[in-house]
């Protein structure tokens, strides 16, 4: 006798002699509550213990013809089992019911002793009729249509619950299997754990190949040691960490995208084993370090183990990351600071320059006054940079240097040196590292007069000397003439002229201008385009001649005042630096020497700030007072001498005439006139 | 020497009729100002230069505006200094606008006022639409007539408000002139309604506004000729009129005549020769762009006729710098 487990079995429902077990079709009325399966079951076992084949048979046939009514009848009934008692006593703990096209628990008669039941591969929709095996430790539903879980409430000492590949949507109706060890629900449509608290001998689960899309509510489970969760949609993990025992825990295939999600993971002392293939997580460049960083207890991921050069170099990015995030942060955070800054920069600028109006100031309504007030209010605030010594230890791979106070910034980033509000033009009289100096090619210029960056421009030119772009923007430039301050310093490459903020850019001649003022730079590009032969060529065309005119048609001794008034300025500027060292002077000395070698003709093309202008303007005041006096005093004299000349003019005739009567008269008596003489001679001696 | 005119006025009034005080103070201050440049220069050289540079018109170069103000010769010197440098803007064809003429005046007179290139920007556009562009030739007729006659122009203005506002300035002044019978027409609002004021009577105040002003002012039978021509017009009319008119402009003599405003062949000669020393440049001007677009970073160009002066400017460059320098080992 074959056991019917080991054997296929054949369709019809009818008996089946092969393996032994009948199934008779008995007619009942289907029972629609569990009461009804238990008069059922009340009915059946009243037969004395075994049955023997021939029993069978003989109740079989007889009942066959007596019940057959199944077909005519609308209720659906259960098939009763009964085995063979050779079966019974060779297998008398187990049975199979593998593949029998079952779709009801038929009635088993006279198994109390049962341990073992297999149902697979059938068609079950219900767990029904087994609650009298009270001994069962295996059961086995795997591949059924089991909607939900039912049924088990007698069945205190089942061990091992196997319910995949079913329909069931929630686990339920577990709480008198407090011995399960083994509970395995996969490929259902379970979307939430729950009702398994009370499993604290369970020591697998398996949930995968379901609808869940989290985890937790894992307390209580303080034997599992192993959880299957592969394919879900898990999105995130908790209360893994309460589980003392878990060493396996499968879940791959999810949706797990964060390690933040699963970090519970971390807490878990006990996990060995871990997988996370199939997770958008896997997919990310920090996944492995980070969960090998922070789950050093792991001995497996994702099925291979990990290595001791893996645990190092995990560690060894981890900390890379952290310090760069740190860095980020730090970075974010001054990046903040300074658009802060910038922010206030911009709006005491647009204070100055009369954009908005500012109801606490006094609103002079004149722009020099006001102008100075504000920057007054600008000083008083806060007269010293918040970090000191950062410039020279700006020299790591960053290179960023910071300087800040409310109402000013400066900042070297590599080879730009940005200077927000015309505190920051201060910076150029501090030490600065030749290296960073070195590094500085562009500077640019943000809220801050032209005419106070011309006044430092000699300063730039010395701790600078590699800076050869210069920007602008709201710098107020609005005439042409302001350029000609540039030509003092050694070179421009490049120059641009933000419109914001300088009228300049909106003169159609402005860049002609440039390039003819500043020819001698050879200058590649302004405002980002670059300059081509014929820019130059209309540049000299449409200024040259005024070139020629200020040069060549200048009296002398005029071109020698511009001249020297020029390097007197800059001169001037150079000794107002402190901390010069010796070399620098001859450096002036070159500058000057050049400065009247390279084209001449533009060199009296110069820029005088307003206030200079007007300074100079009133120490001329005087000399003119006095000029204008001396002048007087002469024209007094001359008129008076030709009053005297014209006076004599008019009296000479007469006086001439009166000469010459007198001579006449003295002439006429020969005689008397010749002793007159003589005593005249005689009285001389 | 001995003619009566001469003779009538006061010699300070003569004087200062001809202007000789002003340069007289301002070649004195000049001089101070300059005392530590010019006295290696020798004094004598100094005035001799300083009144030729008056006869040429070029002293005015880059002085303050209270300076080139000063006398007519100054005014026209300055006119003509400005058509000559910027000759070339205006024949490129741009058209400009008024700030941006102001820039170029800047050029040559840092503290050049906006209010008269304000006011000539005014005239071209007939007072309106300011931020129009406008052509060199335009532009430097208007601003001759305003900067020249700029007392003169603020008179009339006066003079044409009150016309149009109905009251007639000649009533007053003149009590026994024939134009007593021409009074103005009642009603301010008829006269508002007519543009302008009536040629002849304007005239007839400009006459005597003429007569009597101390300050330049057009040639009156050439003020005649515009008014002439026309019944009515308006301030701005008057004053387009005076700008375009060529007599006025001969009568200055500061500018050439518009047909020959671009023609300058002895500065056009000098800016060919400019050119040709751009370094680089293979051709003449008519260089094309060339395969590399930038020239060369060759040394700064010769042929100034100032050589002697750099050398002595050196010579004052080295020995000024070695006092700069002891300055600074001592300190």
């Amino acid at each position: 006798m074959i056991p019917g487990k080991y054997r296929s079995v054949s369709g019809r429902a009818a008996s089946n002699v092969n393996c032994g077990l009948h199934l008779v079709i008995q007619t009942s009325s289907l029972p629609e509550k569990n009461k009804v399966e238990f008069k059922l079951n009340k009915e059946t076992p009243s037969f004395p213990g075994r049955l023997l084949q021939h029993d069978l048979e003989r109740n079989y046939s007889s009942r066959q013809g007596d019940h057959i009514n199944l077909v005519s009848s609308s209720m659906p009934s259960f098939p009763i089992l009964q085995r063979s008692s050779e079966e019974k006593i060779l297998y008398s703990d187990r049975l199979t019911l593998e593949r029998q096209k079952l779709t009801v628990c038929p009635i088993i008669d006279g198994e109390e002793h049962l341990r073992l039941l297999n149902f697979q591969h059938n068609f079950i929709t219900r767990i029904q009729n087994i609650s009298n095996l009270q001994r069962l430790i295996f059961l086995d539903l795997y591949d059924n249509q089991i909607e939900e879980i039912s049924g088990l409430s007698t069945l205190r000492s089942l061990r091992v619950l196997l319910l995949g590949k079913n329909r069931i949507k929630k686990i339920s109706n577990l709480e008198n299997l407090k011995s399960l060890d083994v509970l395995d629900l996969h490929g259902n449509q379970i979307t939430k754990i729950e009702n398994v608290n009370h499993l604290c001998d369970l020591r697998v689960l398996n949930l995968a190949r379901n609808l869940l899309s989290h985890v937790d509510n894992l307390n209580g489970l303080d034997s599992l040691t192993e959880l299957n969760l592969r394919h879900n949609q898990i999105t995130f993990v908790r209360d893994v960490d309460n589980l003392p025992c878990l060493q396996r825990l499968f879940l791959s295939f999810n949706n797990i995208s964060t390690f933040e999600s699963v970090c519970c993971l971390a807490d878990s002392t006990s996990l060995s084993d871990i997988t996370f293939d199939g997770n958008p997580i896997a997919q990310e460049s920090w996944y492995k370090h980070t969960i090998l960083q922070n789950m050093m207890q792991l001995r497996q991921l994702d099925m291979k183990r990990i290595t001791e050069e893996e645990r190092r170099m995990a560690s060894v990015v981890a900390k890379k990351e952290e310090e760069k995030k740190r860095e980020s942060h730090k970075q974010s955070l001054l990046k903040e600071k300074k658009r802060l800054i910038i922010n206030n920069v911009a709006r005491k600028w647009d204070l100055q320059q009369h954009r908005i109006t500012n109801i606490a100031t006094n609103q002079d309504g004149k722009d020099s006054d006001s102008q100075d007030h504000c920057q007054n209010d600008g000083s008083t605030i806060s007269a010293f940079p918040e970090e000191t010594g950062s410039l020279d230890s700006g020299l790591t791979s960053a290179l960023q240097g910071l300087s800040v106070t409310d109402t000013h910034l400066v900042e070297v980033d590599g080879d730009t040196l940005s200077l927000y509000g015309s505190g920051a033009l201060e910076c150029l009289d501090r030490n600065w590292s030749v290296q960073t100096a070195g590094m500085v090619t562009t500077v640019s210029f943000t809220f801050i007069e032209f005419d106070e960056i011309v006044q430092v421009l000699p300063k730039l030119k010395i701790k600078f000397p590699n800076s050869l772009h210069l920007k602008f923007k709201e710098t107020n430039l609005v005439m042409l003439q302001q350029f000609n301050a540039l030509a003092e310093l050694r070179r421009v490459d490049q120059l641009t002229v933000d419109p914001q903020g300088n009228p300049v850019v909106n003169f159609t001649l402005w860049k002609y201008y440039v390039l003819f003022r500043l020819s001698h730079f050879n200058m590649q590009k302004i405002n980002g385009t670059e300059v081509t032969q014929n820019d130059m060529i209309m540049a000299e065309r449409l200024f040259g001649i005024l070139a020629h005119v200020a040069s060549s048609e200048l009296p002398q001794y005029h071109l020698i005042s511009i001249l020297g008034d020029a390097r007197k300025k800059q001169f001037r500027y150079l000794l107002e630096t402190k901390g010069k060292k010796p070399g620098i002077v001859n450096e002036e000395n070159n500058d000057s020497k050049r400065l009247v070698g390279e084209s001449t003709n533009r060199a009296t093309l110069n820029y005088t700030t307003r206030d200079f202008y007007n300074e100079k303007l009133e120490e001329i005041k005087e000399k003119k007072k006095f000029c204008k006096m001396y002048i007087e005093d002469l024209v007094k004299e001359a008129t008076e001498i030709n009053m005297k000349n014209e006076a004599l003019q008019k009296l000479w005739p007469q006086m001439f005439i009166e000469l010459v009567r007198d001579a006449v008269m003295e002439i006429r008596n020969k005689n008397s006139y010749m002793k007159l003489c003589l005593q005249q001679i005689t009285d001389q001696k | 020497m001995l003619s009566p005119e001469r003779l009538a006025l006061p010699d300070y009034e003569y004087l200062a009729q001809r202007h000789v005080l002003t340069y007289m103070e301002d070649a004195v201050c000049q001089l101070l100002e300059n005392k530590e440049d010019i006295s290696q220069y020798g004094i004598a050289r100094f005035f001799t230069e300083y009144f030729n540079s008056v006869c040429q018109g070029t002293h005015i170069l880059f002085r303050e505006f209270s300076f080139i103000q000063a006398t007519p010769h100054n005014r026209a010197s300055f006119l003509r200094a400005f058509w000559r440098c910027f000759r070339t803007v205006g024949k490129n064809g741009d058209l400009l606008t008024m700030r941006e003429y102001h820039c170029l005046l800047q050029l040559l007179c840092p503290d050049f006022p906006l209010e008269l290139t304000q006011k000539a920007a005014r005239i071209v556009l007939m007072d309106d639409a300011m931020d129009c562009l406008m052509s060199f030739s335009d532009f430097l007729f208007a601003f001759q007539i305003q900067f020249y006659y700029s007392e003169f122009l603020e008179s009339v203005a006066a003079i044409y408000q009150d016309l149009l506002s109905g009251k007639n300035p000649n009533t007053v002044i003149v009590p026994t002139s024939s134009s007593g019978q021409h009074r103005q027409r009642p009603t301010l609002g008829e006269a508002s309604m007519l543009e302008g004021v009536e040629a002849s009577l304007f005239y007839q105040c400009l006459e005597n506004l003429c007569d009597r002003h101390k300050y330049s002012c057009p040639p009156p039978a050439l003020v005649k000729e515009v008014l002439s021509n026309v019944q009515r017009l308006t301030f701005y009319g008057f004053l387009v009129a005076l700008s375009k008119h060529h007599g006025i402009n001969q009568a200055l003599g500061a500018l050439p005549d518009k047909g020959d405003l671009m023609h300058d062949p002895a500065l056009d000669e000098e800016l060919e020769r400019l050119l040709a020393q751009i370094p680089g440049l293979v051709n003449s001007v008519t260089a094309g762009p060339e395969a590399s677009c930038l020239p060369a970073r060759t040394p700064p160009r010769v042929g100034s006729p100032w050589r002697p002066l750099h050398h002595a400017r050196k010579v004052d460059a080295e020995s000024d710098g070695s006092t700069e320098e002891t300055d600074e080992s001592e300190t």
